[in-house]
């Protein structure tokens, strides 16, 4: 199946979930992509995980996909898991791979969901009318709206570098750059949406705090932007190099 | 909504330049003062950019039958972004090497091209870029400055001003009226080749905050100019800069301007021994935003390579490069401020220049207004 067959046919799948989605998950295949092939599963490297993760982000509140993806590396029946790091953990990965492993994927779904935010931004600005037009044509809303569109890309940027490889040899280091970059880029975008979309988007009905929401609770998990930049700090001060190597190297 | 940057990679062909232009570096940079080395595509070293262009690597994106090297964009990506991290002096021929050899191979007359990018290759040719008046800067479709049809050419009065190196550089090209009024605004704009031997011009430095004089203020009294002056069609000139334009937003050098000072300060906290958590967590931060910004920048390029013309990308990555750039100077500040015991003397010149200079990092080619604006146009809003 070519790339962009498959991402639809996931897309599809995601879009038309019931009530109780694992039965249905399981019976995709979606799950074991990261398995072995010869175990059943598609021998999928992270760079195929990024878009699978970024598109389940996109879609706000769905179940616990990634994560289970994860978990399923060292346990095939694991559904349902909101946290895989115990379970790779309990499998013999260690510890430290365990928590990078699932925070570069936290960090690939916070992009997809920083994504949506934009989306939604956009469509807000250029339909909501205030003092007789559209307040997207206000300047001051323009450059909030080009400052999060900045962070958009540098948030997806950070999380795609971090998703490269086999998925136990992920990096440590580009895993503190996505999940301290992404956790930057969610409060600003976060923060620009809300204020864009005002007091329409504090109503419980409203989709918006849906997304903010599921970027904070994934700010909290898995380590946070200081502990990520403790990490990425101790690495570049205990190596000999400058800061321009030290970068090209995640 | 914009299409996402893909990810590049440099191929191990144009890699491979990388150790040959740091060792180079090493050499030549060897005991040069950080302070110094921080102003980088501000120092001006005309000998300097000689040695470099005696080795290839001043126009190595230019045709080889024009003097240069016929490389890739990600080869001058390499160089750049060595030649910029080291804070290596290459202001003289930056701006001629960047934007001024494409713009005369694109729309200059055969002799121009002939005769000039292969001395720009070499070295030999400085240009700036006349852009600002007196009364026209962000607004730039407000230049007053004019050229009048002659029966050789053309007549030229007005005056530029913050012009980069107008005092030192061989050549201007210029942005000015070839007809109507101020109030016809883009149209009627043109670009003007000028060799800034010609009598009636004169040029005089102007002495920024740090000391230096990288900038100046450059007057035209009845300078006469020759018919093959005018680059590209009269009338034109406003669609062609900014299209120049896109050449100085879309480099690695809206990235480098402060890494100096993180090399100095990490070598500095090095020195003392196992960082503090505050300290590990400020080389953290600054680093991810680092190396996010060059994943950009080289996605960028990328672009390029294709063919393509990333003017809002390269604007992006411009707006959010200038205002990281911005933050190293006022962070270490505020890390250096509650250490104990000495700072050494060099790290705190490197610092001063920087706090004073960076706010120019989000004014010069075009400013965080104006690129924000650009990207809201990109986005579909105006």
């Amino acid at each position: 199946m070519s790339d962009d067959l498959f991402l639809d046919s996931f897309r599809k799948l995601l879009d038309g979930l019931g009530a109780d989605p694992w039965p249905e998950l399981s019976a995709s295949g979606f799950l074991d992509v990261l398995r072995p092939e010869a175990e059943g599963g598609a021998g999928l490297d992270l760079s195929g995980l990024f878009p699978l993760a970024f598109e389940t982000g996109r879609r706000s509140e769905p179940p616990a996909i990634v994560q289970t993806l994860l978990a399923r590396l060292v346990d095939p029946e694991a559904l349902d898991c909101a946290d895989a790091a115990p379970v790779l953990a309990a499998g013999g990965v260690p510890a430290e791979t365990a928590r990078a492993l699932c925070a570069a994927a936290d960090a690939a779904v916070m992009a997809g969901l920083i994504d949506s935010l934009q989306a939604m931004t956009l469509d807000h600005a250029s339909t909501r009318r205030q003092f007789g037009r559209e307040i997207s044509k206000f300047q001051a809303i323009q450059h909030q709206i080009a400052v999060m569109a900045e962070e958009v890309m540098a948030a997806r940027m950070a999380a795609e570098t971090a998703l490269m490889g086999a998925p136990l040899e992920v990096s440590v280091a580009a895993t503190a750059v996505a999940k301290l970059r992404c956790g930057e880029a969610a409060l600003v975008c976060s923060g620009v949406a809300h204020a864009v979309h005002g007091a329409i988007g504090v109503s419980a009905e409203h989709a918006l705090h849906r997304y903010t929401g599921a970027l904070h609770r994934l700010r909290l998990s898995h380590g946070g932007e200081a502990w990520w930049a403790r990490r990425l700090g101790e690495w570049a001060l205990s190596q000999r190099e400058d800061a321009a190597t030290l970068a090209r190297s995640l | 909504m914009l299409a996402p940057l893909v990810p590049a990679a440099i191929s191990p062909e144009d890699e491979a330049l990388r150790s040959e232009v740091r060792a180079f570096l090493a050499e030549r940079l060897a005991g040069v003062p950080g302070a110094l080395r921080a102003r980088t595509w501000m120092g001006f070293d005309a000998d300097f950019s000689r040695d470099l262009a005696a080795r290839g690597w001043v126009g190595l994106t230019l045709p080889v039958e024009f003097g240069g090297g016929g490389r890739s964009p990600f080869a001058r990506f390499v160089l750049i972004e060595e030649l910029l991290a080291a804070g290596a002096p290459v202001a003289a021929h930056w701006i001629a090497e960047r934007q001024s050899a494409p713009l005369l191979l694109r729309y200059g007359t055969e002799a121009q091209r002939q005769d000039i990018v292969p001395r720009i290759c070499r070295g030999e040719a400085f240009f700036c870029i006349g852009m600002s008046e007196p009364n026209s800067g962000s607004d730039l479709a407000s230049v007053r400055t004019r050229a009048e049809r002659t029966a050789t050419g053309w007549r030229l009065n007005g005056s530029k001003i913050w012009t980069t190196y107008g005092h030192k550089a061989h050549y201007m090209v210029a942005l000015v009226r070839t007809s109507g009024g101020p109030d016809d605004r883009q149209s009627g704009l043109s670009q003007l080749l000028i060799d800034l031997k010609t009598p009636g011009v004169t040029a005089r430095p102007i002495r920024d905050l740090a000391g230096d004089e990288h900038f100046s203020e450059v007057f035209f009294e009845d300078v006469d100019l020759p018919e093959d002056a005018l680059i590209g069609q009269e009338g034109q000139g406003w669609s062609q800069v900014n299209a120049e334009l896109a050449f100085e937003r879309s480099g690695p050098e809206r990235l480098y301007s402060s890494t100096v000072l993180i090399d100095e300060w990490m070598d500095f906290i090095r020195s003392r021994g196992g960082p503090t958590e505050s300290e590990a967590e400020l080389a953290g931060r600054m680093l991810a935003r680092l190396a996010t910004l060059r994943n950009m920048s080289l996605a960028v390029t990328g672009q390029l390579a294709r063919g393509e013309s990333p003017v809002v990308e390269a604007s992006m990555v411009k707006d959010l490069g200038a205002s990281f750039e911005q933050s190293i100077p006022a962070l270490i500040t505020d890390h250096l401020a509650s250490v104990e015991g000495p700072v050494p003397a060099p790290l705190l010149a490197t610092l001063d220049y920087l706090a004073g200079m960076s706010p120019t990092f989000s004014l010069r080619g075009g400013t965080r207004e104006i690129l924000r604006g650009i990207i809201a146009r990109g986005l579909g809003l105006r």
